[in-house]
């Protein structure tokens, strides 16, 4: 009910979204103090999920050379640890075909 | 092979395997089928996102591509799939972000119960397609609408550091969770940027002149290019032209192609 009212208030006043929310200006990520950056050609893809386990979601970054991906773990405070790339059977992980 | 989508088994103690693609039931890698040479972009630059989307406890993939559209492979569990996709429609006709680079990351975004679609786009920004549907309905989806606009485009001639950069540029991929923990869903972008430095030696008037000079030689020398494409003799001696402009790039300025993670913590 507090939607549709929502809503409805922002029809009336001539808004035009139904939905909407506010964010902060955009922070760059950093990671061991660093900011966070892919390699060329660039396209970093984030993703942002508990890979080790201990309760924290941490930083996982996609790129497009190699198919390889960095994970920055989390070490809480809001403090991300440099960046490490993901293994996969012993060795760094690439995801072939990245186009 | 372009296109197709990678799986990564994890194991009992966090390690992950090599990556596999994924197969349909017929025993064949998943990829959406292109119809004719006019729809490639369907199957290239594809995005996989695993999501229980027809709401019947196995997880499926919605999945985008090069051309902005975006496809359903449905899931049947322990990680088989429906070989042939189906196209995500709003209303009558298929979903489509505003650009091209589908991105699809699939939450409640609005908060009613339902699965939203947003997306980054190659153009920068972030998208979302409202779910109206309401809970466990067949998904109806809005037009996708800006979420966050695309940033200020870079030009090409103005020499540009990381410390210039305020947001995220172009080829934007988004995740989106509440990642400072205090109870609202914040997006993470990811980008791709070109770093330009200018030559040792140059003033940003020097370089500006001579790089619209570049810029001029190089539109001169494709124009050529294109005029004597029936002449292989001449068309070789325009390619090496063009060739050596690009050469001499490097005598204006440096280039970096990378890409940065930036946070929106919501208000």
């Amino acid at each position: 009910m507090k939607r549709i009212l929502t809503s409805a208030l922002l029809w009336f006043i001539g808004s035009t979204p139904s939905f909407a929310l506010t964010f902060e200006k955009p922070i760059r990520l950093e990671g061991g103090g660093e900011p966070v950056r892919v390699e060329s050609p660039g396209y970093a893809a984030p993703c942002w999920a508990d890979v080790d386990g201990d309760g924290l979601k941490d930083l996982l970054v996609g790129q497009f050379r190699n198919g390889k991906i960095r994970v920055f773990k989390n070490q809480g405070g809001g403090k991300l640890a440099a960046g490490e790339w993901l293994q996969a059977d012993g060795e760094v992980a690439e995801v072939p075909g990245v186009w | 092979m372009a296109g197709l989508f990678q799986i990564l088994w994890g194991g009992p103690s966090g390690e992950f395997q090599a990556a596999e693609p994924l197969v349909g039931t017929d025993g064949e890698p998943l990829i959406i089928p292109i119809e004719g040479p006019s729809v490639q972009t369907e199957n290239i630059c594809t995005r996989p996102t695993a999501i229980d989307w027809d709401s019947d406890g196995d997880l499926d993939l919605v999945v985008g591509n090069f051309a902005g559209s975006f496809y359903l492979f449905t899931g049947l569990g322990n990680g088989k799939f429906e070989p042939t996709p189906q196209p995500i429609m709003s209303g009558d006709e298929p979903l489509r972000i505003s650009g091209v680079h589908s991105d699809p990351f699939l939450i409640d975004w609005d908060g009613d119960g339902d699965i939203d679609i947003l997306s980054g786009s190659g153009s920068g920004g972030v998208q979302w397609s409202e779910n109206t549907a309401g809970v466990g309905k067949p998904p109806q989806l809005s037009s996708f609408q800006t979420l966050i606009d695309p940033g200020e485009q870079i030009s090409y001639n103005t020499p540009t550091s990381e410390n210039d950069l305020t947001g995220p540029a172009s080829s934007t991929r988004i995740w989106a969770d509440d990642v400072n923990n205090d109870g609202k869903l914040d997006l993470l972008v990811g980008d791709s940027v070109t770093l330009i430095s200018i030559a040792e030696g140059l003033t940003l008037e020097q370089f500006k002149q001579k790089h619209t000079e570049w810029q001029k030689a190089v539109r001169e020398a494709s124009a050529e290019m294109n005029s004597v494409s029936d002449d292989q003799e001449k068309l070789q001696e325009a390619l090496k032209r063009i060739q050596s402009l690009y050469a001499s790039k490097a005598d204006l300025m440096s280039e970096e192609r990378t890409g940065f993670v930036w946070l929106y913590l919501q208000k």
